[in-house]
């Protein structure tokens, strides 16, 4: 007779979030393995269109985590990779439509979707991801028919977070809270990498209200899940500079900004050192290292840097002519009301730039910004 | 890695992906029953255990209950051991440098073993040895052949197939154990492994008795009449092994029925004929989904279902059953669902693994190295 359990070992069929997450570190260096397992292998003969358009996904996801433009570079060239490869496989061109959106060639990525519609792709996969690229254009309304349609369907974590992170964007904190909440509960996995994105995005939610102390929680929330987690990191210092504490955020952005390929936190330094903290001197540095890599990936990727490059111009880049050149570009290809409220801010600041130079006619148009 | 991405769910959390399970009596000592859990198939470097999870084997007493072609089956105890593993969160788990990561075993008898990952000595406790660490990957086919078999409802394995597995890692955890000591009875015994989410009420994740079950047997949907569109392997993955709920063995069965039909078709002729109510005669045997080992009998290097097979032919098994390491599993599947047996071997081409797996602790080869990155 095989002994009865002497030591309790309980099982659910349904778990509940009190359960414990993998901790971050882990989940991020189980990521890296993964795309270390897959990537020597990443050619016809070694991996199938599914396995390739899973290591396209994982590259983008490390990317979005630590805040890394290279991951999505090479994602978006192994996602060309592998439509070249597999010109009748609906998953490449699916993994291929979700790289072009995350460099915001939303035209480029729907046509990708049609072709995975025509190659038999099952078309909720398909609705789902043309859900997100409507969201990235501003067509809100649209997104937002597929995202409830797919909740009310299938209530889970992913058809509940995805319509959280459209509330959001929309600026309905209410509606982004309690689906956030709904969420979450019912989340089943120990990976914590879902749950610290969904705190970020409610965490920027929160910025753009200019509620700092909610925005502050949630990023500190998704800092816990992930404490690599390079764009909440940076997130969280700006609202640390909101809040008066420079010196933290100084601290918390040079880390990131030394280290990461992405010129958003050297543009942070550079305006908080610049107009809150005193050290011109950095504030130089900073704003020349972002305004050269920023150059850099506008001439490479435009569609995908113009809203931020625009933003840093506007602020520490202080050239308000080329923040509204580039904001008019974004514009032009997402009409969201944030695209629309940075080429306003953005004809203001060069018609005050325009008015300041007309008083002081021996100073350039472009200098203004860093000169104030 | 016969199991390896066989759940949406489970692919969320890599290191709680089963790839493979094996049960085998100890080659030098029969006193001893190894039994081993692969996971987080194609494994980089810097793979380690979650924190997150409980890695579990569940053991319980078996006895042959049915013999013959139409109704061979097992009678399982209601009573069970396990030998529950966790992990700790390795220091400077962040850093590129490999840090050991710290594992304990809690064995059925309440005693906690402790070790560190990658040592090949492993811990030890009373009747137990456990090892936890990266090795090369032990299981071997031809992924892409299996696939086109599929699409093309035809043969498509070549002379010498590729080895999608080849050169790849995974992390794997091995006991060993004084079965008559620790298991409190036997000789034969139901195997199963699981992953649960670690908290007050453990959730399982996934879990896994017999090789390609969920993937070669129970994914493709094509063939199922009954549930066309159901992506069945996260609700069969939740499941308790030995107590299937009653509402969704339908389900299942529908599944099996089908794919083993469809695999029969593959020759042109039948070797399976259906049941009265259309029921595949492997389709019961193949949903008790655990391995069953006989650890009075002699280790044996093919012996994957042949305690199965001698039921089905009323005769008495001569092997432990279970599963060994370096059997060549899928070409057994093939020619078994293909021509029972009663035609010719069918081979996917590939033979072995980068590395044979040794007759000593831990038994699995140690990993290999990482390659350069494709072009």
């Amino acid at each position: 007779m095989i002994a009865a359990l002497p030591v309790k070992r309980a099982i659910s069929a349904s778990g509940t979030n009190a359960a414990v997450m993998t901790h971050g570190t882990i989940a991020l260096r189980n990521l890296e393995a993964q795309i270390e397992g897959l990537e020597p292998n990443a050619t016809p003969s070694r991996l199938g269109g599914e396995e390739r358009a899973w290591l396209i996904d994982l590259l983008a996801l490390r990317g979005s985590i630590l805040g890394s433009i290279a991951d999505y570079k090479r994602a978006l060239g192994l996602a060309d990779l592998l439509v070249r490869d597999a010109s009748t496989e609906a998953a490449a061109f699916l993994a291929r439509a979700r790289t072009r959106a995350v460099f915001h060639r939303f035209r480029d990525a729907l046509d990708d979707l049609d072709v995975a519609e025509r190659l038999a792709a099952d078309a909720e996969s398909v609705d789902r991801e043309r859900a997100a690229v409507f969201q990235g254009l501003g067509r809100y309304d649209e997104a937002c028919a597929i995202r409830e349609e797919y909740a009310r369907r299938c209530p889970s974590f992913e058809s509940l977070g995805a319509l959280t992170t459209l509330w959001a964007e929309r600026g309905d904190t209410e509606r982004a809270e309690w689906l956030h909440a709904e969420s979450v509960q019912r989340y089943r996995g120990v990976s914590p990498l879902p749950l610290a994105t969904l705190d970020f995005q409610l965490g920027v939610m929160w910025m753009h209200e200019g509620q700092l102390d909610r925005a502050r929680d949630h990023l500190i929330a998704a800092r816990r899940y992930v404490p690599a987690y390079a764009p909440a990191e940076g997130h969280f210092a700006e609202v640390e500079a909101e809040l008066g504490h420079f010196d933290l955020a100084i601290a918390l952005l040079i880390p990131l900004a030394t280290s990461s390929d992405d010129p958003d936190y050297a543009a942070q330094l550079a305006r908080i050192c610049d107009a809150h903290a005193g050290y011109p001197d950095d504030a130089r540095y900073w704003r020349e290292r972002a305004a050269a890599r920023y150059d850099e990936l506008i001439a490479a990727y435009p569609e995908a840097f113009a809203d931020h490059a625009a933003e840093f111009w506007l602020a520490a880049g202080g050239d308000p002519r080329k923040a509204l050149t580039l904001a008019r570009r974004n514009l032009e290809i997402r009409k969201t009301p944030r695209a629309g409220s940075l080429v306003s801010r953005a004809i203001a600041a060069d018609e005050a730039a325009g008015a300041w130079c007309f008083s002081h006619p021996q100073t350039s148009h472009s200098a203004t910004s860093a000169a104030n | 890695m016969s199991d390896h991405f066989s759940g949406p769910r489970a692919l969320a959390d890599p290191a709680a992906d089963i790839s493979d399970v094996f049960a085998f009596p100890a080659p030098g000592n029969p006193q001893r029953l190894v039994l081993a859990m692969d996971v987080f198939g194609k494994a980089g470097p810097s793979a380690v255990f979650s924190n997150a999870v409980i890695y579990r084997f569940r053991l319980r007493r078996a006895s042959i209950a049915a013999t013959g072609p139409g109704g061979s089956s097992f009678a399982v105890d209601a009573e069970e051991v396990a030998f529950d593993l966790t992990f700790d969160v390795p220091s400077g788990a962040n850093d590129t440098a490999q840090q050991p990561q710290r594992g304990h075993c809690l064995t059925p008898g309440g005693e906690t073993v402790s070790f560190y990952t990658n040592d090949e000595n492993g811990g030890q406790g009373p009747g137990v040895r456990v090892f936890a660490g990266q090795r090369s990957e032990p299981f071997f086919l031809d992924v892409r052949m299996i696939e086109k078999t599929v699409a093309t409802r035809q043969i498509a394995f070549k002379k010498v197939g590729s080895d999608t597995l080849y050169g790849t890692n995974v992390l794997s955890i091995v006991l060993e154990v004084e079965w008559a000591k620790l298991l409190d009875g036997g000789p034969m015994f139901a195997v199963v492994c699981e992953t649960l989410q670690a908290g007050p009420q453990p959730t399982r994740i996934e879990r896994v008795g017999r090789p390609e079950i969920k993937n070669v047997s129970l994914s493709f949907k094509m063939f199922d009449q009954v549930n066309r569109d159901l992506e069945i392997r996260d609700l069969y993955n939740s499941e308790d092994a030995f107590a299937l709920t009653p509402d969704y063995v339908g389900a299942y069965r529908a599944r099996m029925n089908a794919n083993l039909s469809f695999y029969d078709s593959l020759d042109g002729k039948i070797d399976w004929p259906l049941d009265e109510v259309g029921n595949h005669p492997l389709t019961r045997l193949l949903l008790a989904d655990f391995l069953v080992v006989d650890a009075s009998k002699p280790f044996h290097e093919t012996s994957y279902l042949e305690i199965e097979r001698a039921m089905r032919a009323g005769r008495p098994h001569a092997t432990a059953g279970g599963r060994w390491l370096n059997e060549d599993v899928m070409d057994f599947i093939f020619t078994l669902y293909i021509n029972g047996g009663n035609g010719p071997r069918i081979s996917d081409g590939v033979d072995a693994p980068i590395a044979w797996s040794s007759t000593v602790f831990p038994y699995l080869a140690p990993p290999n190295p990482p390659k350069v990155q494709a072009p």
